[in-house]
């Protein structure tokens, strides 16, 4: 359904006539323009229409005998509005008698003490005198509702924003109300932990201290910390947050609501890995490798070294940055490797480089959809990537836009989604078979025979058929949302063109409403390519004046020994490049190895002579793009841990020890050198991002983006997807909780997986494997071992791994088919 | 009695079963009803005057032009979720006479082109669930159920579902995310169920004696059935009369008949001639009458000028050897017990007042906490999310503001009562003490 045209409707609220847009809820119309606050508790336009629950926000209205909840009534032309009357008062005062009968009052020791809704409605609106002397409810207090989350069910005042999240945002069904009247209470069926990627919004939303985060609880109390505000680079999805620092220590994040981003929704992950900033297993100083340990050394030993380390291989170095790199640090790496050493070897993509015009194409300025596209669009096709692990905050969003939009959502996926329930139609198709399916989706449109292009990529011709019919029937507001696994591995090019051609089919270049968002496999993936910190771009994706070697090639030329030295920028090539095999022989041959890193990660711990702490994003500074184009600000929210400094004055620093000083002062500096340089930037500065960002598509600069050619492209046949054969076709997938900073938080690590091998119901019973047991999965002589996970909706004929999980990777093993077998 | 429509031939024995019923002239007005126009239709049931029974009184042509037409699926839904206390006039009707109800069912199905239907029965009718299981079978089995009935064209299915034993669910809204298979809890309003009811589904939802009225508007025609009773109430009306009467039961009385008629006339009054202290005229939640009100004509807008309300119908007499805290305690013990506990003021205002009313029975309420009391009722009407705290509050401030000498002198009473309880505890605790020291 398309966005709403905003009608505006003139009201008078307490003698002042005010505007507002026809349909807004009174009391967000009344406080957005109005300034008159109504007091609301189980309200919040974000969990979705009004419920009319608590009762606080009743007003007068001319011509409605009853008082009217003005959380739940729209606001309409001519409507005279009263929420200063004695009566109005009469009633808040009422209201509030009511929900503290059974409140305990136990501020001075609660958290949410100094920041409560009902305290401050309390002293707002509220008569000050309880007659209340009947006993209170009791409960038994508190209890873990999750690992992560305390439930004070005496502190409850049943505003069932937290049920109403589970089961309407969410979407996980988990929390419920047992019992009835002041007996109620909020649980979970049987009692089971609450345990969902974003189960932790709650506590936030809660507007009293009953749900509370358990890694905060009694931490510190409002008037202890300071809110800063950031972004959260954990994942692509860029959250807009804020920090609670107490004393240079992060001790809560907190969502800093951007509807162009977030929608003021956090996952777990973002919401609790915070403490990975304050723990042991971070790295805090400089490390050399000494008789075949890593030894804490000083910063300029360390420097020292990398610098004659690198001097030493010159060309023959080779670099690879990880997605949490800045767009400052990726220029400077930039300056160090191809002004400085003289290499063009660098990347930024793991799965190999991607033609330069068909990368432009991909990125053109016409063909971005924003994350609000994906709420309002006509339909939304999910193509080969899981949102609740890529990018989980978009699920939430998806969720949004089918339940209170109508948005058709359409999933073209190998291994099946989360948000099957809510799709139209799922498609699957065999792993690494995107290119395929996106081509056979994009010949069913133009009305040429795709049936034997949906059985290359192992789809249902019928399937194919259907999501043709779906989208083209839909309406014309298109987005597909594309996972770069589509773009990424041997037949990349050709995934970009078929994608290049369903976008074409779809008439996405242009449209308003509608396009291309891809969710990259890093979360700056989007601003290190537009700075050029790829093998075969320059910075503003301008060409390269030398092609260097993409990743892949990298990796083969440092186990062949024409390449040297590799710095590895935030990056750990044994869990995020495809090929772990390949990176243990080149890691091994490597005579340098220069690591960026917050953790001693299998390449690091094993591979590296000089490692160099890696700031937290907490710590950092600089810019970073989000997939949609939107430029964000990082801004350093505490001191640094330990001995970490800086790491764009260290990139700085290297080059300028080398021998080739960028002259780089200050973060911002650089900054404004890539504004300047990068010409579809043209005009930014730190103080227009400020605290929400800027996409740059939007801007009138994005005219000067590069040209790329258009689609149509002539497309080869793919190759068919491997058949069984009695085997199993490998498919991979990364878990949300598959990272570092995960498994090094003490509240999250219970939540870090361990390997699991999903197999069909029909593949387990044909291999005789029972749901839980350890099976071992294994191609030319590798293997992994994992716990076999049976799920009724995965497809037969494939068996799914996990990436990124230390020692048990899938990267391990090399596909398209594996033997899977008890262990 | 003078005018029955829905009693005709209650007390037939076998008038459960659809050959009697057919025998008596059943489902004759539903052949005659589907050779009708629509529009027609729902002109016939909003000129008959026939007011909702369930106890908001609107009116039920209305009600049912409010269907949306269109292509959309659309519900009726009867309510026998028959819980105010009082009341139980759909008991003896579902009982006896079943097929009527589905007679009145499929026709109010048919004028506003609904294909589903429902019957939601509260849990506590097994009996009653049972009769109707079976006259909907009889009537799946004669084709007056499922498609193409009487060769109309138009197809119906009935189904049954019952309720699990919460008062809330009688509420329409309530019922209705029951019946989805949700907690039974209210919804806000608008959007109405004629909009948005079922499943998202435009809904009417009556009560089963509004939908059992229907055959006879059909049979009697609009004007016929609108000429009994009076002006704003047309039709008859089945009383439930309970409390402190010689002859309870139900009894269907033309509106606008006197109200001493039916307690004194037809029930019998109090027995051993004593005095009627208060009368609820429209099942527990509605404000008691007194004595003084006798004469008061029952219907819809004699009884509000009155200070009460119609409601459900259900007349409940107390006399005067009735202590009214009791009646009060009942009440607020009754609400809270089943209030859902989704909005504030109900939720917190029924538990509190129970616990007030809770101290005055022990003796330890001042006069003070009646004022309190009688503020915590206003603080709850109109407040609320749907009328179940108002159903609770307007009782029980209207026997505080009638009664509240009765109160007070019970108040002072009961403390006298308790403070002698201690003292003579105290007492005889301290012979003890005395008995140790010796």
């Amino acid at each position: 359904m398309p966005r709403p045209v905003e009608k505006l409707v003139s009201l008078t609220i307490n003698g002042n006539e005010v505007q507002a847009p026809a349909g807004m809820m009174l009391a967000d119309a009344a406080l957005k323009y109005g300034d008159v606050e109504i007091p609301v508790f189980c309200y919040d336009a974000k969990i979705g229409p009004p419920v009319g629950a608590c009762r606080m926000c009743l007003v007068e209205i001319e011509g409605i005998p009853k008082m009217q909840a003005g959380c739940s009534v729209a606001v309409t032309d001519g409507m005279v509005v009263h929420t200063d009357t004695p009566t109005v008062k009469a009633a808040q005062e009422a209201v509030l008698e009511f929900i503290l009968i059974n409140h305990p009052l136990d501020c001075p020791v609660c958290d949410k003490g100094g920041e409560c809704p009902l305290q401050d409605n309390a002293f707002g609106w509220g008569g000050g005198l309880s007659r209340f002397i009947e006993p209170k409810r009791h409960f038994e207090k508190p209890l873990a509702l999750s690992p992560l989350i305390a439930i004070d069910r005496e502190r409850c005042i049943l505003c069932y924003r937290c049920v109403r999240f589970s089961q309407e945002v969410s979407e996980d069904d988990q929390l419920v109300l047992e019992e009835r009247g002041a007996d109620t209470f909020v649980t979970t069926f049987d009692g089971h932990p609450y345990v969902a990627p974003f189960s932790g919004n709650i506590t936030e939303l809660c507007p009293v201290g009953a749900l509370t985060s358990r890694p905060y609880r009694f931490r510190a109390r409002p008037w202890d910390i300071e809110q800063a505000g950031s972004v959260c680079t954990l994942c692509p999805a860029q959250c807009n947050v804020s920090f609670s620092v107490r004393d240079e220590r992060v001790l809560r994040v907190l969502g800093r609501d951007h509807e162009g981003v977030d929608d003021g929704w956090l996952c777990d992950k973002g919401r609790f890995a915070y403490q990975a900033i304050h723990v042991d297993a971070r790295i805090t100083e400089p490390m050399m490798r000494d008789g075949g340990e890593l030894r804490p050394v000083t910063w300029d030993l360390a420097i020292e070294t990398a610098a004659k380390l690198l001097s030493h291989a010159g060309a023959n170095t080779g670099a690879l940055v990880g997605g949490e790199t800045t767009n400052e640090e990726g220029v400077l790496l930039t300056h160090l490797m191809r002004e400085t050493l003289g290499s063009n070897d660098l990347d930024s993509r793991p799965g190999g480089a991607l033609q330069l015009e068909l990368l432009r194409a991909l990125n053109a300025p016409t063909l971005q959809a924003s994350v609000p596209d994906l709420q309002y669009a006509h339909a939304v096709l999910v193509l080969d990537c899981e949102p609740v692990d890529d990018a989980p905050i978009l699920d939430l969003r998806l969720r949004k836009g089918v339940r209170h939009h109508g948005v058709k959502l359409l999933i073209g996926s190998s291994r099946p989604s989360a948000l099957d329930e809510r799709a139209a139609h799922s498609a699957r198709f065999a792993p690494g078979c995107g290119e395929g399916f996106a081509a056979a989706l994009a010949a069913e449109l133009a009305g040429q025979p795709s049936a034997a292009l949906a059985a290359a990529a192992g789809a249902e011709a019928d399937d194919v058929v259907a999501l043709a019919a779906q989208l083209r029937e839909a309406g014309e507001e298109v987005v597909i949302l594309w996972g770069e696994r589509l773009t990424a591995g041997p037949r990349r090019n050709e995934g970009a063109r078929a994608l290049l051609n369903l976008a074409e089919q779809l008439g996405l270049d242009g449209r308003d409403g509608g396009g291309l968002l891809e969710i990259p496999s890093g979360t700056n993936s989007r601003g290190l390519r537009e700075v050029g910190v790829l093998p075969n771009a320059s910075i503003g994706l301008g060409d390269a004046p030398v092609v260097g070697r993409d990743s892949q090639q990298i990796g083969e030329a440092l186990a062949a020994g024409e390449l040297s030295a590799v710095i590895l920028l935030h990056s750990d090539p044994l869990l995020d490049q495809p090929s772990s095999a390949l990176w243990q022989q080149a890691l091994g041959k490597a005579s340098a190895v220069i690591a960026h890193a917050a953790f001693l990660t299998p390449a690091v711990l094993e591979h590296a002579n000089v490692v160099f702490p890696a700031e937290s994003y907490a710590e950092k500074e600089g810019t970073v793009v989000h997939p949609d184009s939107r430029v964000q600000r990082l801004r350093r929210s505490i001191s640094r841990q330990g001995e970490t400094r800086a790491e764009w004055a260290l990139l700085a620093e290297l080059a300028a020890r080398i021998g080739n000083d960028p002259k780089a002062l200050t973060c911002s500096m650089v900054s404004a050198r890539i504004f300047e340089q990068v010409p579809f930037y043209a005009g930014l500065s730190l103080d227009l991002l400020g605290g929400v960002g800027i996409r740059w598509s939007e801007r009138e600069a994005a005219a000067s983006f590069p040209s790329a050619p258009a689609a149509p492209f002539t497309l080869d046949a793919p190759p068919a997807a491997a058949s069984p054969n009695g085997l199993l076709r490998l498919g991979s997938f990364r878990s949300i909780w598959a990272s570092p900073e995960v498994e090094a938080s003490p509240a999250l690590a219970f939540l870090h997986p361990r390997q699991r091998v999903e197999i069909s119901p029909a593949d387990a019973e044909r291999l005789g494997i029972n749901h839980g047991e350890n099976v071992t999965v294994a191609s030319n002589g590798d293997s992994v071992t994992g716990l076999a996970h049976i799920r009724a909706s995965a497809p037969d004929g494939t068996v799914f791994l996990q990436t990124s999980i230390p020692g048990e990777s899938a990267a391990l093993l090399e596909g398209p088919l594996v033997e899977v077998k008890r262990s | 009695m003078t005018d029955t429509l829905l009693f005709t031939n209650i007390d037939e024995p076998g008038l459960n079963t659809i050959d009697v019923y057919e025998a008596r002239g059943g489902y004759k007005q539903l052949e005659r009803a589907l050779k009708m126009k629509r529009e027609d239709l729902i002109t016939e049931l909003s000129g008959s005057g026939l007011r909702g029974r369930g106890g908001a009184g609107f009116p039920m042509g209305k009600k049912a032009s409010f269907i949306p037409k269109g292509d959309m699926q659309k519900y009726v839904v009867c309510n026998a979720d028959e819980s105010e206390p009082g009341t139980f006039k759909d008991r003896e009707l579902i009982q006896k006479n079943p097929h009527q109800l589905i007679e009145g069912v499929i026709i109010a199905a048919f004028a506003v082109d609904a294909t589903i239907t429902y019957i939601y029965i509260r849990g506590e009718y097994e009996q009653q669930a049972d009769i109707l299981d079976a006259a909907i079978a009889e009537a799946r089995e004669r084709g007056i159920l499922g498609e193409n009935i009487f060769g109309s064209g138009f197809n119906v299915q009935l189904e049954l579902a019952r309720g699990a034993g919460a008062y809330i669910c009688g509420e329409e809204t309530g019922l209705l995310d029951s019946l989805e298979g949700k907690r039974g809890n209210p919804r806000l309003k608008p959007p109405f169920p004629a909009n948005e009811g079922l499943f998202n589904g435009p809904t009417l939802i009556n009560n089963v004696e509004t939908l059992s009225a229907i055959p006879s508007i059909i049979e009697l025609g609009a004007e016929g059935y609108a000429a009994i009773g009076v002006k704003d109430s047309a039709g008859t009306k089945l009383i439930s009369v309970s409390g402190n009467v010689e002859r309870p039961g139900n009894y269907e009385v033309a509106l606008g008949t006197s109200s001493r008629e039916i307690i004194y006339g037809l029930a019998g009054g109090p027995v051993d001639g004593r005095k009627i202290k208060c009368w609820f005229p429209g099942g527990s939640s509605t404000p008691v009458l007194t004595a003084d009100d006798l004469d008061v004509d029952f219907d819809y807008d004699s009884l509000e000028a009155a200070g009460s309300m119609l409601g459900s119908g259900a007349i409940i007499v107390v006399d005067e050897t009735q202590s009214v805290v009791e009646l009060a305690y009942k009440l607020a013990k009754f609400y809270s017990h089943e209030s859902c506990g989704k909005c504030t003021p109900c939720r917190e205002g029924t538990r509190w007042t129970f616990h007030m009313v809770e101290r005055i029975k022990e003796g330890t309420a001042t006069p003070m906490d009646l004022d309190i009391m009688a503020a915590v009722q206003e603080q709850i009407t109109g407040h609320c999310l749907c009328v179940l705290g108002d159903a609770m509050a307007m009782p029980i401030g209207s026997l505080i503001a009638k009664f509240r000498d009765e109160f007070e002198s019970e108040i002072e009473a009961n403390r006298n009562e308790r403070e002698r309880k201690l003292a003579a505890e105290f007492a005889a605790a301290e012979v003890e003490i005395e008995g140790i020291s010796a």
